[in-house]
């Protein structure tokens, strides 16, 4: 099977996922006991009537598997649902949201591969030595602290002692700079970049920890086979062996890793964008939670759900093309 | 046949390998980190145990009566008549290092005056009740999941998997969220925490077990048992599953830690554990609103939380490396 024929196929066995994630989706949200309609309309005076037109309006007054169905066609179609609080199409809403949060979690990982690629190397080479146990340590505390803790000691410290930061919300790049007052495009990135800083570390350090935990355990196995080995009774220099031979074979695994961590990611920009007041989806789907806007959480899980599906073939893809040795068909 | 049974599962085993829990133990016993682990595992679980029957209580969930001990409530309780008027406690105390602090609330108080301390070692009970009950749920799900799509294979594999691949595909905060709120009727509560985490963590298990279990069906004792005529489902309790355990006893240990993190991250956003039951995540979600007023509040419930995970890593990865047998201690 050629790359090509793969990545057709991917994308084809990700339907019924999809759809499967749609359904259950549904299924949950629909679970709420109480009439949407009635707590949309609470502390109004409205008579019967209105209500049962506003039920019409957005078929509700129809049978579970019927607005399941015409969920779906909309859903295929883009629509995503019309919210009740904010009185817009939801896609409309999911594509303002969109951005902020695919910023926040697409710097999480740069940092976290930045950080944690040279430390985890470094902690493979001097295995057993301090550099490796204080790595260790960094690594154990990361995975072991919650996100949304780690943010709110970052504003503690970088925002309200020290004030070096600010302490929420973000400036995006792709607004014009006089929206915020700046004088120009310049001022916009170094703006955007400040702001980005301190929930992309609260976001990044649990991928940090744990990319940082499996490049050195890789590493580690990497230096112990038996090309290194024999690299070395060649006098190859430990550098150029750390470098050209050990390196590339031990970076497959990380490809992997942060595919399926971008469901933690995802999960963990819930918390951050609450911590930072950052109005991302993971906001939205909070505040629509609080106003039982149900659309809108049916359309943000699904959004957040489908985003990690494509993260992950992604990355398989990737991984087929990095590793000759993969094949195409069963993987078992 | 059900002698034939009945010998197949006899105490010699048939033949199985045994898994040597004795050198595990030995192993994890010899490992200093793993070691550390287990005391914090036991500290705290003995905490949220315990502390139902300890000191306190007053403290840390009222805040409002005298601090007596159990043995000091009891005879009060049996005598409403003697029941003391309740003591105004000052809310927002700082802790004792900081100015104004005293001895009395080593940590300060809360918005209610409830003493902060105690309140922190509550938060351990329903920490550690959620992290164990919904590993347990996940654990139980899971194993049953995967073993038998690993067992039978085909079209139940198939259709396993898949559920289980959507499953997994919904972020695990967000699941745990929205089925929280909207299944509790939106009335969210720890039970549905338990639930939700437990729903959650199905696909690491199913998965882990299930790719064990690819390799043991294969072995010449479940071919022996299934041509004695063992039904299947008494092959996979008693011969698939228990040979396929030690993997997922290893991922158990770390997934508790991950059930605490993610309630910690829903009782931050208001939907875990409600008032006035202690809970860390709880306490720092009202701490972030104080955190220009009273920044020490949010320090300690992340600490603790912190502790208690790291505990959980620090033995799993001490029972991973007695279990792998790669790795030469």
């Amino acid at each position: 099977m050629t790359l090509l024929r793969y990545t057709i196929s991917r994308f084809v066995q990700a339907i019924p996922v999809l759809i499967g994630i749609s359904f259950i989706t549904f299924v949950m949200v629909n679970a709420l006991p109480g009439d949407p309609v009635a707590i949309m309309l609470e502390g109004q005076e409205v008579d019967r009537e209105t209500i049962e037109a506003v039920e019409r309006r957005y078929g509700l007054d129809r049978p579970f598997h019927e607005r399941f169905v015409t969920y779906m066609l909309g859903l295929v179609q883009g629509d995503l649902g019309y919210s009740f609080h904010r009185d817009m199409p939801v896609s409309q809403l999911m594509w303002i949201r969109l951005g902020p949060t695919l910023m926040l979690v697409f710097s999480a990982f740069v940092f976290a591969l930045v950080t944690a690629v040279p430390l985890g190397v470094l902690a493979a080479k001097r295995r057993n030595e301090p550099t490796d146990h204080v790595s260790r340590l960094v690594a154990l505390v990361g995975v072991s602290t919650p996100s949304f803790w780690i943010g709110i000691m970052l504003i503690l410290i970088f925002a309200v002692w020290l004030g070096w930061l600010p302490s929420g919300r973000l400036v995006y790049p792709w607004r014009d700079p006089a929206h915020y007052g700046f004088d120009g495009r310049l001022e916009l990135y170094y703006q955007t970049i400040r702001h980005l800083l301190l929930p992309m570390v609260a976001l990044g350090t649990l991928q940090m920890a744990t990319i940082m935990r499996i490049e050195r355990s890789s590493m580690v196995e990497s230096l112990q086979e038996d090309y290194v080995q024999l690299a070395r009774a060649y006098g190859v220099p430990e550098r150029t062996i750390l470098r050209k031979h050990a390196f590339r074979a031990a970076q497959l695994p990380i490809i992997t890793i942060v595919g399926l961590n971008l469901s933690t990611a995802l999960g963990g920009a819930v918390l951050i964008e609450t911590v930072f007041e950052i109005n991302g989806m993971g906001r939205l789907l909070i505040q629509s939670i609080q106003q039982l806007d149900y659309q809108v959480v049916m359309g943000v899980t699904i959004v957040l759900a489908t985003i990690f599906v494509i993260g992950v073939i992604i990355t398989d893809i990737s991984y087929a093309y990095v590793d000759p040795r993969v094949s195409y068909g069963d993987r078992e | 046949m059900a002698t034939t049974e009945g010998q197949l599962d006899g105490k010699d085993g048939g033949g199985e390998p045994q898994i040597g829990w004795r050198h595990t133990f030995q192993q994890v016993k010899g490992d200093p980190t793993a070691r550390f682990g287990l005391y914090v595992i036991a500290i705290a679980t003995s905490i949220a145990v315990f502390s139902a029957v300890d000191a306190n209580l007053s403290r840390a969930t009222m805040g409002v009566y005298p601090d007596y001990t159990i043995g000091e409530w009891l005879p009060v309780l049996e005598n409403p008549e003697r029941m003391p008027p309740p003591t105004e406690m000052e809310p927002y105390q700082p802790p004792v290092f900081a100015e104004g602090g005293s001895w009395a609330n080593p940590l300060g108080t809360d918005q209610a005056g409830r003493d902060y301390l105690s309140r922190i070692i509550y938060g351990a009970r329903v920490s550690m009740a959620v992290g164990f009950f919904a590993t347990f749920l996940g654990l139980t799900g899971g194993v049953l999941i995967g073993a038998v799509a690993g067992y039978y294979g085909g079209r139940i594999d198939d259709v396993l998997m898949r559920f289980v691949e959507i499953i997994y595909s919904i972020p695990a905060l967000v699941l745990v969220i929205v089925f929280t709120v909207f299944v509790s009727g939106g009335n969210p509560d720890v039970i549905y925490a338990v639930l939700g985490v437990g729903i959650a963590t199905i696909p690491v298990f199913s998965r882990i077990i299930r790719s064990r279990v690819l390799s043991v069906r294969e072995m010449d004792y479940i071919e022996a048992a299934r041509a004695a005529g063992v039904k299947d489902r008494n092959i996979i309790r008693r011969h698939v599953i228990p040979n396929s355990f030690a993997p997922v006893l290893v991922y158990a240990t770390l997934q508790i830690g991950f059930a605490i993190l993610i309630v910690a991250g829903l009782s931050f956003l208001g939907y875990g554990a409600q008032p006035p039951t202690p809970d860390w995540g709880q306490m720092l979600n009202h701490a972030h609103g104080q955190m220009h007023v009273n920044p020490w509040m949010s320090i300690w419930p992340g600490v603790a939380i912190l502790i208690t995970i790291m505990g959980f890593n620090l033995f799993g990865d001490g029972l991973q490396d007695a279990l792998d047998p790669r790795i030469d201690n």
